[in-house]
């Protein structure tokens, strides 16, 4: 995957969450958020279209600089946190990466992630996406860039669908308890839009 | 029903309404790098400096409380969104001090995140600063651990308090000390009539029947009591206080402070007659009530209903409480 190719998946990204601005805010207000996971998503990808960078490094250290100072709320701290430990995975001066090295630079990101939040698969947040996708692009790495991506997608799009019987555990939606079963999680049904943009 | 409310782009919101605070009160406050509040003249940088941050939506929370005897610098998120970590350490690192800074974060997620991140860079950057959590709200019962414990309108008597203190001049750890203290014997309990529309997209949070309240908003069970029948003032009190008390653990003999904060859309007629009843109900106790408030400090949009707001304090609270303060939403002369 080049530069311009990654560039090109926030692009689309950002395209179609605003496209389902809507549907995020309606599922976020469903499980007992707040309602604006729509709004926050798309200022998110918003900020990670408009980085700029001449490498893999420069790129990933401007989207994190755009999402932390430009946007608020923790959808942004997020997705912050995990590009910055994909910016600090990769050498200056790549400006291409292949299969395996792209799985490694998302594995890197969710380690970094891991120091800032204690969610995990089960917890219906976004990581019901996120985790089994970059669990999926390290198992398919080997099959090329096509496969892998086509594989990470599934297995967000598999893991936001299994959240609709999930229980909240973190943020304002753990309030409701067992009224939050039901709905998929805001934040993981974004995400795995977000990866159908890599295939 | 679409929503109807006094405003442009939903896009500008928390810019337009920085604008209007720092265009109305222009005595006391001004903004740097567009989404920080501070104080138009710096309190002298012998002194310990406090800051806080928080979403937008709530005001005049949190920047509506930068001023003489309280908060230094506020960043102010979006709407409902804590401000990126990045913009948190602007703001330290804008009020940088060799006395030292508390950062005063509200337990949510968002927000924490923000902290942590603020904090770490500020590590990095060889700033000297303390961060505290407030974790007010008792919705889900005394027992509840701390960090699930939510930050709610009791940051507001906090920063009062705490502000007083740094005013004063005192030392970041005798001010750390006292803030622990202060922050120990806060706890606050919500009861919703009406849930608020998300200013940016219209869209209802929570529901609640016509003749339907709710104690501890989005809660069930132990803490208040769920969603009920509407009540009258006084069983609401009735039904809200013996929590406060018990998880301040006040008791016959202590000094309190108790607030009524409003949530947007309840009239200061309603929050006057329930603090009538919470302060009777306090003194029958044998407690000794200080001056409070009844007032909208902490809001969620047009949401009805109120914070009930206990604070034990110790002689020097009291003293701190009643200090100056010159903030465009608390002024104590």
């Amino acid at each position: 995957m080049t530069l311009d190719q990654f560039k090109q998946v926030w692009a689309r990204a950002a395209e179609k969450t605003a496209a389902r601005e809507r549907d995020y805010s309606a599922l976020d207000a469903a499980a007992g958020g707040d309602g604006d996971h729509g709004e926050a998503i798309v200022a998110a990808t918003r900020a990670l279209a408009a980085a700029q960078g001449s490498d893999f490094k420069s790129l990933l250290t401007d989207m994190v600089n755009h999402l932390e100072s430009d946007v608020s709320g923790s959808t942004s701290s997020l997705y912050g946190t995990l590009f910055e430990g994909m910016a600090d995975a990769v050498d200056a001066g790549v400006t291409e990466l292949d299969a395996p090295g792209i799985a490694d630079l998302f594995a890197a990101g969710l380690e970094e992630l891991g120091f800032a939040t204690k969610a995990k698969v089960g917890d219906k947040t976004f990581m019901d996406a996120l985790i089994p996708a970059i669990e999926a692009l390290k198992a398919h790495a080997a099959e090329g860039e096509q496969a892998m991506f086509a594989a990470a997608a599934a297995a967000a799009k598999a893991g936001s669908e299994a959240t609709a019987q999930m229980q909240a555990k973190f943020g304002r939606a753990k309030n409701l308890g067992e009224r939050s079963i039901g709905p998929i999680d805001a934040g993981s049904a974004s995400n795995a839009d977000i990866w159908a943009c890599f295939v | 029903m679409p929503m109807k409310k006094f405003m442009n782009d939903p896009a500008n919101l928390t810019k337009e309404l920085l604008e209007g605070l720092v265009g109305c009160y222009s005595d006391t406050l001004a903004l740097v790098n567009e989404k920080i509040v501070v104080r138009k003249t710096p309190k002298s940088a012998d002194k310990v400096a406090l800051v806080a941050f928080g979403g937008s939506g709530h005001e005049p929370a949190m920047h509506g409380f930068v001023g003489l005897g309280m908060l230094d610098a506020c960043v102010a998120g979006d709407i409902f969104a804590a401000p990126g970590g990045e913009k948190v350490f602007e703001a330290l690192d804008y009020v940088k001090r060799d006395a030292g800074t508390l950062l005063i974060t509200l337990n949510h997620n968002g927000d924490r995140m923000s902290g942590s991140k603020a904090m770490r860079k500020a590590q990095k950057a060889g700033l000297k600063v303390v961060e505290i959590v407030i974790h007010d709200d008792i919705a889900q019962g005394p027992d509840t651990p701390i960090e699930d414990k939510r930050g709610l309108g009791g940051v507001i008597p906090f920063i009062k308090v705490v502000g007083a203190a740094a005013e004063e001049g005192k030392s970041l750890e005798e001010i750390v000390e006292l803030a622990n203290k202060f922050n120990e014997g806060i706890a606050t309990l919500s009861v919703a009539l009406k849930v608020a529309t998300h200013p940016q997209n219209g869209g209802e949070i929570g529901a609640l029947a016509d003749d339907e309240m709710e104690i501890g908003m989005g809660q069930h069970g132990e803490g208040g009591g769920g969603i009920s029948k509407m009540c009258t003032a006084d069983e609401t009190v009735e039904k809200m206080l013996p929590s406060l008390v018990k998880a301040t653990k006040i008791a016959s003999g202590d000094k309190a402070l108790l607030l009524i904060n409003g949530s947007g859309s309840t009239t200061t007629m309603e929050m006057l007659i329930c603090y009538r009843k919470a302060k009777s109900m306090l003194e029958a106790m044998g407690v000794t009530v200080l001056p409070g408030k009844c007032d909208e400090l902490l809001t969620v949009q047009e949401m009805a209903g109120f914070q009930m707001i206990l604070c034990k304090c110790c002689d020097t609270c009291a003293k701190y409480l009643a200090a100056p303060a010159n903030a465009p939403y608390w002024t104590t002369l």
